[in-house]
Order: C-alpha cells, then structure tokens, then sequence
C-alpha cells in the first residue's frame, strides 16, 4: 500500500460523526482503497461489513481510519446473529463496541435475521419464523446491542427464500413490533422487499407502504441475480450486478412517499470498476435531489 | 412446531449438507419443492465459506486449480465450519486437513504452502506494534546479554518445510511469470514471516538460525537460545542471525531475567 503510513492513527476527523449524509453512499471495497483516496470522489458516505475490520490491526484498518478522515462511515454488521436462539455472543459485541469507538460511525446496523447456531457461523443471512417466541428474543438482543453500544441502531430487512409453516406475523408487521419493543430504527433494503415480494408472491408496494417515514435511518439499493428451478425463478440477494429497474422505480416512489433519506449502493460480489458504483450512486443521488426540491416547493407553499 | 433453537440447529445440519428432508414440513413450498429453498441456503454457506478459504489459501487454490480446490473447501467447510463471523479469522486448520486427503498424496508441499499462507494472513491482521530497534538495546551491558528475554512482535511467525514454500509462494503470486518453475529439490526452508510495518515479509534464516529463533521467540533467554542451538551446531554464532531478527524488526520488547 503507497501513501500511507501504517503508524498513523485516526485524529479527531472534521467529518461528523452523525448522522450520516442525506445523500447516496457506497459500500467500500478493498480493490477500490487506493482509488478513492487518490481521487476523493464526490461520494455522501462509506459503509463497510463491521467483522471486516474487527482484527487486532494491519493495512485494512490503516485504511479505513484513512477514509474515515474524508467521510462519513456507516458500519453494517452481518455476524452478531441477532436472530439465534441463545445468548448473543458477547465477545463479538465487545469487538464491535471497539470498532463503534475508533471509527465514530454514523449509523450502525444488523439484519433482521440468524446466522449462527450452537456457535457455528453459517456465512449467511436466514430469515427467521416470525413468532412471538423469535419476537422475543430478537427484541431483547437488539436492546441488548443498544445498550452495549449506547446508541440507537437500525435493523434491516432480509431477502428471503423461505417461509416457516409456523411463522404468523407479516415481516413488516414484525420489524415495526421489534422497532417498538426496542425503539430501533430501520435500515430499509428496497432490492430485498423485491427479492422476498417476487420469491414469495407478495405486493412490494405494499410493504415498503407499511415502513412510517420517521423510522427509516438508511435505505440499501443492490444488486440480485435469478436462479431457475424446472421453470421457476428464484431470486437470488448477491450484491453482484446493478440495480434493477423495478428496484429503482420502488425506490423513486419509497422517496417520494418518505423524503430523502441516505441511500447505500451494495456491491459484495463480482465488484466492478469504481466508476460504475459512483454512477449507479450518481442515479440515486438524483432522484434524492428530486425529492429535496420538491419538499422545498412544498414548504414554500405552506409558508 | 419446532422451537426456534431446534429449528436453527436443524438449518444448521441441512446447510452443512445433511439430509433436508427432515426439515420439509417446516418450509413452505410454495411452487418449490422445500428441499429447493433449503438448498439456496446450503449453497450460500458452501459457496462463501469457500470463497473466504480462497481469498486466504490463493496460493494453494491456483496450484490445485479452481475446481479441485472448490471441492476440498466444501469438504472442510462442513468437517471445520467458522466459530467467528470474522472470516479473516476462519481456516487454520485447512493446512492440516488438506495433509489428511487421499488426493493431495502426490502434492506433499501442498500442506506446507497453506501453512504459510495462514501465517501470512495471521501476520497481515497482526496489532500494529512498534518493533523494538537496536538502540533501544543500548542501555543493557554487554554481560548482561545472556539475561536478554525478547517478547516477540505480534506479527512473528516461524516455519521450516522440507520444501522451497517461499518460491512456490512467490512464483504463484499475482503478475508474476507465468512460467516461472520452483525445482521442489532445492532442498528445505527455513522462514520468519511477520509485518513489522505496512507489508508483510518473509525472511529467510538458516536451519540453525530458525532453531535459535524459535527458542527466543518461546521466551528463552539469550544464554539459553545460544546454549539449545549450541547442542545442534556446536559452531554456531549467534550474532548475525540475532542482528537479522533485530533488523527486520521481529521482537517488540526485552527484559532481564533478574
């Protein structure tokens, strides 16, 4: 790595910590380190996978504290496993309590979902039967992560590939009965109401229509890929290509409907040049802007 | 209806490749057959387990050939799946187990390489420690040495093979000649790996220079690094590999034993 000195550790950046910037931002990728410190691209903010930089130290932490100089950061965790049966794992929340104090970020996130059982990490995120036991538990852990890090978090919604015979409570209707319980916020995944709604057969509209404005802290666009089972389709959460055009036209009316809200450009698997997030970033920040002024208009009519 | 640490634990077996079946009732088929959706998952943990054990293991996983290595990752995914969500922190034992497969008999070096890949990735995620230099020695008196107890920097890893790893290691590199060759003759290996600074290094030392360096990193004194080398190479001169150790930067601190 060139230009940085491995020694160096973060001062107080000019960047506020929270929240974070009402504007798109992308997910930060090791291939695209250098190019965005070289260039400083005209990004609102950064969002990393939490376990990424749990270690002890080296060049992906140097880099990071780097970035955090020039922007806002939002630490997205995929391993706390909200969702298990069980205790959470409370060396895992120590290790992130310590990344929430080194980076400052501006918002800090979990999924509404498991994926650890009796201690073995699965590397994926299961969606949980929807029950008034799993309501239970997944409420007191998320408390539990609040408290152990002495802020509101937000909790996003899953794809899923699965229902349980005995779930009986509607996802959104869970994930507002876990935000009341807890007083968390929501990290709103429009690419993944898509990928359940289209799995499952449901109306996406209607879902993102059930999530109070007030409560959404982030949205996520990304990418999904399709797989096919003797003519079926099932859509598959990858993270590996662009949005697609029904995500974006949920998302432009989930805007509208909402005001603007930081946006989050996902790309976790076949991740491409940096120009072609900063484009797909560009697209969201536009519609953002188109927001923004229409609220203007709005209030210059009442006033 | 299953309790939700039953059902978890039932996931669990079907996406480490246990029989779905047993599961079916509890999903919605919903146009799919269960053991279809189930199986979504089962690929996930398979296939990104894998691709963690890749992105550590490139080296073995460019000599073995993609879809060689795709099939042994599986296997060790299920036989040695992850206790951390940290993945950077997942695969120590892929070495050990790859000595155990039938398949990999003709390639004896292959064990060795993903044991240095693992202590390359250790070193890379390694504190970031200040190593101690050689004037930081200054103010111990010379009869003092013997007394010298260092306290490895956290980054340091020792590794002997009887094969050449770090050519193999070099040569499958990234943007290296294609063509390149490793004579797996030229004979054993001696290694210090660590990351003083920015970059990881890998050092060569001679086979009684490891013996040294490894009693020192074990926490012998001077004396008694010198004395148990001593009892191997009975010429052995400590200085210039205990000047090389310094130099590299592969101890953070002394003390005396008093």
């Amino acid at each position: 790595m060139t230009n940085l000195d491995h020694t160096a550790h973060r001062l107080a950046s000019p960047i506020s910590a929270s929240p974070l910037p009402v504007r798109a931002g992308i997910g930060l990728k090791a291939q695209h380190y250098q190019e965005i410190f070289d260039t400083a691209p005209d990004i609102g903010w950064l969002e990393v996978h939490s376990e990424n930089y749990m270690c002890a130290g080296g060049p992906t932490q140097t880099w990071l504290s780097a970035m955090r100089e020039c922007f806002a950061i939002s630490l997205h965790g995929v391993g706390l496993s909200l969702g298990s049966a069980g205790p959470l794992d409370s060396s895992h929340l120590k290790r992130l309590i310590d990344l929430e104090r080194r980076v400052e970020p501006g918002q800090v996130s979990e999924h509404l979902s498991w994926s650890v059982a009796d201690g073995v990490y699965l590397n994926d995120l299961i969606a949980l039967p929807y029950t008034e036991e799993s309501l239970e538990i997944f409420s007191t852990h998320v408390l539990q992560m609040q408290d152990a890090l002495k802020r509101r978090v937000l909790i996003e919604n899953p794809s899923s590939y699965l229902r349980y015979a005995h779930s009986v409570i509607p996802e959104p209707e869970f994930l507002l009965n876990v935000a009341q319980r807890s007083d968390c916020a929501v990290l709103l995944d429009v690419n993944n109401v898509f990928v359940s709604a289209m799995n499952h057969g449901f109306d996406p509209i209607a879902y993102l229509d059930q999530i109070p404005a007030d409560l959404i802290g982030e949205v996520h666009l990304g990418g999904h890929s399709q797989v096919v089972f003797d003519d079926r389709v099932l859509r598959i959460d990858d993270h590996g290509s662009k949005v697609c055009d029904e995500v974006w036209a949920l998302y432009e009316r989930l805007i509208q409907r909402t005001g603007p809200k930081p946006t989050l450009i996902e790309w976790d698997s076949n991740i491409p040049e940096l120009s072609v997030l900063l484009d797909e970033a560009a697209k969201a920040d536009r519609i953002l802007a188109h927001a923004a002024s229409r609220e203007e208009v709005h209030h210059a009519v009442a006033v | 209806m299953p309790s939700l640490f039953e059902l978890q634990n039932a996931l669990r077996d079907v996406s480490l490749g246990g029989d779905a079946s047993a599961l079916a009732s509890t999903i919605i088929g919903d146009d799919f057959a269960p053991e279809q959706r189930l199986n979504v998952h089962r690929n996930n943990t398979t296939i990104l387990l894998s691709e963690a054990l890749g992105a550590t293991y490139s080296v073995v996983k460019k000599l073995v050939g993609d879809e060689f290595f795709d099939a042994v990752a599986g296997l060790f995914v299920r036989a040695q799946p992850p206790r951390s969500p940290c993945l950077f922190e997942y695969g120590e034992g892929f070495g050990d187990f790859l000595a155990t497969l039938p398949a990999t008999t003709d390639l004896a070096y292959l064990p060795d390489v993903a044991h240095l890949e693992w202590i390359w990735n250790a070193a890379f995620h390694a504190a970031d420690v200040k190593p101690l230099t050689s004037a930081d020695l200054a103010p111990v008196a010379p009869d003092a040495y013997g007394d010298l107890i260092f306290s490895p920097h956290p980054s340091l890893h020792l590794i002997h093979s009887p094969f050449p790893i770090k050519e193999i290691w070099d040569v499958n590199q990234c943007c290296t000649d294609p063509d390149a060759t490793v004579n797996l003759d030229e004979g054993p290996q001696s290694l210090t790996v660590l990351r003083p600074k920015a970059n990881v290094e890998m050092i060569e030392l001679s086979p009684e220079g490891f013996v040294f360096a490894n009693q020192l990193s074990e926490g012998a004194t001077l004396a008694e690094a010198f004395a148990a080398t001593q009892n191997t190479v009975p010429d052995f001169d400590p200085a210039p590999t205990l000047a090389v150790l310094i130099s590299v930067g592969a101890f953070q601190s002394y003390t005396l034993r008093s």
